[in-house]
């Protein structure tokens, strides 16, 4: 882990990649979360699930180090996380604004390895793997607005893997594409962090998609957000998108977590 | 619509542009309106020719061509860059923008008095003035378009982790670049206004004194000839603009 | 309010220059002085009469070309064919600057108010015309049919469906046309119209008084942006949106 502290006594690999310790945000008078405590494993695929209100986005915007919080701390690797560490890697649900309309695919991915300064030459290689790993290495020179909603995202994922990330934080990055669409590239995202053994955190509405790709799934309880219950997924990897689905674990896990949110939102 | 119906409309559209010429030539033909206002277009062509078989308009439309595209690109150079200056500081955006505000609907030849005072009625007088009047556009269209950065992208560049300097290059310029190329499309026009005014006042040559020389003279042929020449120059430039903005924005969908 | 900061510490040390260093003062003037100007020209009758000679030929030229482009834009709006003919001409046309009219209806005119209305309804015919058409041809065209289902004669077409529904672009053409019309009106004193408050401008410069060269300077500016403000107040009252920031003037 890049950012692991020496804590003695304590193994790097014990360190949590991330951890919220009695975390509140407020902005102005309204209070957006309450009294987080969670903690993300190396390697580990958290999904957080909730209806809105909830603050999930906010969630990620606190790893991120976008904003701060009013009270308590959020650790990346065991530090106090005091502004963006760029090998978090945030992948947003409006994919469009969050891509330069005016560069390439190319020159998009590019741009993450612009800002780590990664040297001229060795660019070009870089990129067109990582297009190839997205599936995009067809359309390298293709501008955004040219390319659909799903290679738009599968984009922003490239660019985020340019990062390096060891972390992976997506905000319902699926949200806005259609079921096919989602299917795949829930699969893509499952293959990219068991790849990069990185650890993730999935913010997302779409229950079963939160019980197929996590391995603990948190639900959350709104206005303000708090952490209602924990699930974990005791289902086998790797996950398929029909065998899985089918599973009685799935069915049941899903159950539990839909009456639970059905609870909380009543 | 397809290629050929949009050729078949163009081919049309020139045809009525013909017919008013035709208009035009039967008008003066006829004498309908006296000769000396308006001259028939035989007579405006005939002028142009002669103009520039002697030399006389070609040498004048050089001399305004020249001044106005000077100063068009000093305005540019300078409006961007000082654009980017405050555009990039908020505190400066929030200091100057009122100010700025206030100045962007004054006409831009009212500063020619001011600059005959200090100048003289010189041939840099008249630059200066071009250059100076068309800067708003180009300084106003780039503080806009760097504060209408799109947040998320901005959002996007801190988590990236680039440079304060990498996020003026290469995120917020090339996001005001739409404005700043349609602004600099409205600053020719403005240069080539300002180049023929400060013509007409400082008798700098060019084609503003040939037009004002011509209809002292009562001499319409010339007259119209200029005025032509100042609307070719006009639908050119812009022409030539058009095709190089759409060369540079071509990523945006059509 | 931050933006008054700037100009207000300009003018104070543009006013602690001119007493202290004595500067030539047939090219410059003290804040205080151009002050006294501002008050001087209103006293003596020469800004109301400058200010309404411009504003009146501003306006005729508004009206007359602004109407003339109105009646050409509503054509061209809901005719295409009319649109595609009209193509042509009207990019040829267009391009001409307003002010290189001017020796054309100084031949015509001479000097006075028909040259600078003549002017300036050339320079406000054409933002009318092509924004006012695309505002028009740019109608919902549900409400077309719906206007020719209930059997509307086309004067009644007109007024009742197509003018309120592209009105708020319309305003935006209007507007624009409105600052043309004063920037042109001012630009055709200053190069040639004995009359006006560009006229006064030349005076004022030519006979050596910079103080109330600069004062109709500032009566220019002030006028222009508060018929700038005027109109925007105008605009978000009756359609509730602010364009403000546009770039072109």
């Amino acid at each position: 882990m890049a950012n692991a502290v020496d804590i003695p006594g304590i193994a790097a690999a014990d360190i949590p990649a991330i951890a919220f310790e009695a975390v509140s945000v407020t902005l102005g008078a309204r209070p957006i979360l309450q009294d987080i405590n969670l903690v993300v494993g190396r390697g580990e695929f958290v999904c957080v699930v909730g209806s809105s209100g909830c603050g999930k986005t906010t969630l990620l915007r606190l790893i991120v180090g976008l904003i701060a919080p009013s009270v308590g701390q959020v650790r990346y690797g065991g530090r106090p996380v005091s502004g963006p560490a760029n090998d978090i890697a945030l992948i947003f649900q409006d994919y469009t604004k969050a891509l330069l309309p005016w560069r390439t695919a190319y020159g998009n991915v590019s741009l993450a390895l612009e800002a780590r300064k990664v040297p001229r030459t060795q660019r070009p290689a870089r990129i067109a793997e990582l297009l190839r790993t997205v599936g995009l290495g067809q359309h390298a020179d293709k501008f955004p607005g040219q390319l659909s909603g799903g290679m738009q995202q599968r984009l922003q994922i490239a660019r985020c893997l340019a990062q390096g990330p060891s972390v992976l934080l997506m905000d319902e990055p699926f949200g806005a594409l259609d079921a096919m669409t989602r299917q795949v590239l829930q699969d893509e995202v499952l293959r990219l962090a068991r790849a990069g053994n990185a650890s993730v955190l999935f913010v997302t509405h779409d229950l079963e998609e939160a019980i197929y790709l996590g391995d603990r799934v948190i639900a959350l309880r709104p206005n303000p957000g708090r952490v209602a219950r924990i699930f974990d997924v005791r289902l086998p990897r790797p996950r398929h998108q029909l065998t899985t689905r089918e599973d009685p674990e799935f069915l049941h896990l899903r159950r539990e977590l839909s009456d639970f949110i059905h609870e909380t939102e009543t | 619509m397809t290629r050929l119906e949009r050729l078949g409309w163009t081919a049309a559209s020139i045809l009525v542009g013909l017919s008013f010429l035709a208009l035009w030539q039967y008008v003066a033909w006829r004498g309908l309106v006296s000769p000396v206002f308006l001259p028939g277009p035989d007579k405006a062509w005939a002028a142009l020719a002669d103009g520039f078989r002697s030399g006389v308009l070609t040498q004048r439309t050089l001399a305004t061509l020249q001044r106005m595209f000077i100063g068009w690109v000093l305005a540019s150079i300078g409006g961007v860059a000082l654009g980017m200056l405050i555009g990039a500081s908020p505190t400066a955006r929030a200091y100057l923008g009122p100010t700025l505000e206030f100045i962007r609907p004054l006409p831009s030849s009212a500063l020619i008095p001011i600059a005959i005072a200090f100048f003289g009625l010189s041939k840099s007088m008249v630059l200066g003035v071009v250059a100076f009047g068309s800067v708003w556009p180009m300084l106003l269209a780039t503080i806009h378009g760097f504060a209408a950065t799109e947040p998320r992208l901005l959002e996007v560049a801190r988590i990236l982790g680039l440079s304060r300097l990498q996020v003026i290059f290469r995120i917020c310029l090339p996001n005001a670049m739409p404005d700043i190329l349609a602004a600099m499309r409205l600053g020719l026009t403005v240069a080539l206004i300002l180049s023929v005014v400060g013509e007409i006042l400082a008798f700098q040559g060019g084609l503003g004194s040939h037009i004002l020389e011509a209809s002292r003279a009562f001499r319409s042929p010339q007259l119209f000839a200029g005025v032509i020449l100042l609307g070719a120059i006009g639908l050119v430039s812009n022409l030539i603009l058009t095709v190089i903005e759409g060369r540079i924005l071509r990523w945006r969908q059509p | 309010m931050k933006g008054l900061v700037l100009p207000l510490a300009l003018l104070a040390v543009a006013e602690l220059c001119a007493r202290t260093l004595g500067i030539a003062s047939d090219t410059l003037a003290a804040p205080s002085q151009i002050l006294a100007a501002c008050w001087d020209v209103i006293a003596d009758g020469t800004l109301p009469l400058r200010a309404g000679q411009t504003i009146l030929a501003a306006l005729g030229g508004l009206a007359l070309g602004g109407g003339l482009g109105l009646v050409l834009a509503i054509m061209l709006g809901l005719s295409t064919p009319l649109r595609r003919l009209l193509r042509f001409p009207i990019e040829t046309l267009r391009p001409i600057p307003s002010i290189a009219t001017l020796p054309i209806m100084l031949m015509v005119y001479g000097f006075g108010y028909r040259m600078e209305i003549a002017i300036v309804s050339f320079a406000c015919f054409w933002p009318v015309l092509i924004i006012g058409q695309a505002a028009i041809s740019g109608i919902e065209p549900r409400l077309l049919e719906v206007s020719r289902v209930l059997g509307l004669d086309f004067f009644a077409r007109v007024t009742k469906v197509v003018l309120p529904a592209a009105l708020p672009r319309l305003f935006i053409a209007f507007r624009q046309a409105a600052a043309v019309s004063l920037i042109v009106a001012v630009t055709a004193e200053i190069a040639m119209n004995p009359q006006g408050l560009g006229y006064e401008l030349m005076a004022a410069q030519s006979s050596l008084r910079p103080a109330t060269m600069f004062a109709m300077l500032v009566y220019i500016g002030l006028i222009g942006w508060s018929l700038n403000a005027l109109l925007l107040l105008v605009q978000k009252h009756l359609f509730g949106f602010a364009a403000g920031s546009q770039v072109s003037p």
